[in-house]
């Protein structure tokens, strides 16, 4: 499967976690860490955080707003937008794929 | 303890993100975890700002581009309205020929430097597709350009420039390789869905109509009033979705918003 957000290496994941927080609105570090670890369970380092933050930011993807007080909110990009929602269809796909194998319907 | 964190990062770092940095740490009690997190997110960002420099200006280079191909378009689609627009109205009249040519030779650059720009931008991820689609139409172009030339040069028309070919029809090859290849270019951005798909539908609708215009015209296949209704619908959709793509390039690439409306605070 080809990787659709390219060149992040290990913070991949967290940046695929953070455009899906940010995909319904705009929101802030901590609102995003909160959003992740109530979706995944998981809980998303504030370290691991602003590393896949800055490179994403850096790729366009998302764009920082203006703070409020010290909370600096984040958007999603229109390349942001698109890249995730084809990294999305693939995951759906490769879903689908190893659900069939398994004879699992999906959903 | 959180001041103490913060020291860890790089100065530029930290300039750019320790305050709103700060205040996600004060948020909740500090665990081992965090601490370990921010430990190693600390070193990374040491490393990974070492080839931030070039990184920053590779992506100053891709938005440039992008920019100017999108402006190219816009141009190009209001320049492709005037000139073919003033074809239909006067039917090819000599009065207007000279002017019309001037603005469809800038019209035709403009294309090829908004061709190269936005397909810079979808080739990140599409190259062959991409570059496949970007090659009939800028060759047409060139080719185009070519007879154009050879006509303003010489003042004939008729004189054989390239394989027998007159200059006329190899501008006029190379007008209808654009269209054509532009139709391309459509297509393959609408499979891209990178810029807008409204946009590549409007300019690959114009390319097809082109296509239909030109053969029912040697075909005799359209009737003589209906070819200029045909002919402006195909000028509009071919201007309109030049522009359209460039407009959308240019929402694409746009600059950063300092609106925090809908934020989630």
């Amino acid at each position: 499967m080809e990787p659709r957000i390219p060149d992040l290496g290990r913070f991949a994941e967290p940046a695929l976690l953070i455009l899906v927080s940010l995909s319904d609105g705009p929101k802030h570090g901590y609102a995003i860490m909160t959003d992740v670890e109530a979706g995944t369970g998981r809980p998303l380092g504030p370290g691991t955080l602003y590393a896949a933050l800055a490179r994403l930011e850096e790729r366009g993807m998302i764009e920082a707003l203006v703070p409020v007080d010290r909370r600096r909110p984040y958007r999603l990009t229109a390349v942001g937008e698109t890249m995730l929602a084809e990294q999305l269809r693939d995951l759906a796909k490769f879903a689908d794929l190893g659900l069939r194998r398994l004879g699992r319907s999906p959903g | 303890m959180i001041a103490l964190l913060l020291r860890l990062y790089p100065a530029a770092w930290r300039a750019r993100y320790a305050d709103e940095f700060a205040s996600v740490l004060e948020e909740r009690p500090l665990g081992p975890f965090d601490v370990a997190d921010v430990l190693l997110s600390a070193l990374d960002a040491h490393l990974h700002l070492r080839g931030l420099g070039a990184a920053s200006q590779s992506q100053k280079g891709f938005v440039m581009s992008q920019r100017i191909g999108g402006y190219a378009a816009i141009v190009a689609g209001i320049l492709w309205l005037i000139a073919l627009g003033a074809q239909v109205i006067n039917n090819g009249a000599a009065a207007v020929m000279p002017w019309m040519f001037f603005v469809m030779v800038i019209a035709i650059i403009l294309t090829l430097i908004a061709l190269t720009g936005l397909s810079a931008f979808q080739a990140r991820r599409y190259p062959a597709l991409t570059w496949a689609a970007f090659a009939v139409p800028a060759a047409s172009a060139v080719v185009a350009l070519v007879g154009f030339a050879a006509i303003a040069a010489t003042g004939d028309t008729d004189r054989p420039l390239i394989a027998g070919f007159s200059s006329w029809a190899v501008m006029m090859i190379g007008m209808l390789g654009l269209f054509v290849g532009s139709g391309l270019f459509a297509l393959v951005t609408w499979r891209v869905r990178t810029l807008s798909r409204a946009a590549a539908a409007v300019l690959g609708f114009g390319a097809i109509t082109m296509i239909a215009a030109v053969a029912g015209e040697f075909a005799g296949l359209v009737p003589s009033t209906f070819g200029p209704v045909l002919m402006s619908v195909t000028f509009l959709a071919f201007s309109g979705g030049w522009a359209g793509l460039g407009i959308s390039a240019l929402r694409v690439s746009g600059p950063v918003s300092t609106t925090p409306e809908g934020a989630s605070l």
